[in-house]
């Protein structure tokens, strides 16, 4: 399974960004290798649909779970029609937000 | 004569102005170019013929499309996306270029209409009347505004009530313009708001004048920022509640007490159209 989750800083013990489409980096963990990865948001400073460009990205890491504090309007409305789960994070740093979720912790949005 | 009524910010004026100064000017055409907000038409008449506006939008016809993402790297609006293998067109956030069908190298895009808006219309007295309106959700109505222009000719006098801001819609609206009247309140963040459209209309090489709206103290701070760039003050709106009660009540207040503050105002923008 493939958790992604938007983190101000890089790594697992960042914190979650506030913001989805314009974080500065996604964290991609892959619960079956135990293993994370760290990719750069190339999108954060686009004028406009840096959200809908975060759904591709979404899509293309084959992403099962996203975790995120909130997400926009557009974004969510193609999100809605794929199998990818939305989970709302919580205050606690990335590492732990994964845990919460396995733990069955975390809120399911959508 | 075809003049602009700006301002950096929403509030401050933009539409007292345009709607009293076409009251003014006998014969003139207003053009309420404000899409995402338009009420400047509701001071003339409560009602209006519709005319329904309707821009392109792709269409990707899936069984030519290969997948090559030419179109999806060209837009810059990020209006199509990757989803799953296939071209994904998200209308809200096209701003109908054209430009995927152009880039596509197996001709897999045509274009749709997409209802996105309405132009209301009316005549009053001597007075053409039209009001772009933007349809909820969609992202711009620089179409409209493009619609509302063809409504009146060079030789006609117009008014335009434009958006706030400095903004591509706002560049459509004063495209034709030969004159901007910048409205603005005398506070910091007027004035800031101010030197923004000021930026704009400077590229653009329009003649322009401001009025400072909402007249009561500070003035001195546009009028420092007005000497300093050598554009005329052509006049000053107070700050009265009776006024501002007027207006709210969509009364025309240049038909009354407050006339002499319009007329000066015309009077002067007619002599800088001229110089």
């Amino acid at each position: 399974m493939i958790i992604v989750i938007p983190t101000k800083e890089q790594g697992e013990k960042s914190f979650v960004s506030e913001q989805l489409g314009r974080a500065n980096y996604f964290y991609v963990y892959n619960t079956d290798k135990l293993s994370g990865e760290v990719i750069d948001n190339s999108y954060k400073n686009e004028r406009h649909g840096a959200g809908v460009k975060t759904v591709e990205f979404l899509l293309k890491q084959n992403t099962d779970i996203l975790i995120t504090p909130r997400i926009g309007e557009k974004s969510l409305e193609i999100l809605l029609e794929t199998k990818i789960k939305i989970y709302k994070s919580n205050a606690k740093i990335v590492k732990e937000n994964i845990n919460d979720f396995l733990n069955d912790e975390l809120e399911e949005l959508y | 004569m075809q003049i602009a009524v700006l301002s950096g910010k929403g509030g401050a004026g933009k539409t007292l102005l345009a709607v009293n100064l076409a009251n003014l000017i006998e014969g003139s055409t207003f053009l309420d170019c404000d899409v995402e907000e338009p009420n400047g038409i509701y001071y003339f008449s409560e009602y209006f013929i519709k005319e329904k506006v309707y821009s392109k939008i792709p269409v990707v016809d899936e069984k030519k499309c290969v997948n090559c993402n030419m179109c999806i790297d060209f837009c810059r609006y990020n209006a199509l996306i990757d989803f799953i293998g296939k071209v994904k067109v998200l209308p809200s956030l096209c701003h109908s270029c054209g430009g995927c069908q152009l880039v596509c190298p197996h001709e897999a895009i045509k274009e749709k209409d997409e209802l996105i808006g309405w132009i209301n219309q009316t005549i009053i007295n001597d007075h053409q009347i039209f009001g772009g309106e933007l349809k909820i959700g969609k992202e711009t109505g620089v179409s409209i505004i493009e619609k509302i222009l063809q409504k009146t000719s060079d030789e006609e006098d117009s008014v335009i009530d434009c958006p706030p801001g400095n903004g591509c819609s706002v560049m459509e609206s004063i495209s034709g313009a030969d004159f901007c009247l910048l409205v603005s309140e005398p506070t910091i963040f007027g004035l800031e708001n101010l030197k923004m459209v000021y930026d704009l209309i400077k590229i653009y090489n329009k003649k322009s004048g401001i009025v400072i709206n909402k007249a009561i103290k500070n003035n001195e701070l546009i009028e420092a920022y007005a000497l300093e760039n050598n554009i005329p003050i052509l006049g000053y709106i107070p700050f009265e509640k009776e006024l501002a009660l007027l207006n709210s009540k969509l009364n025309i207040v240049s038909e009354g007490k407050y006339r002499p503050y319009f007329d000066h105002i015309l009077e002067k923008i007619r002599k800088e159209v001229l110089k």
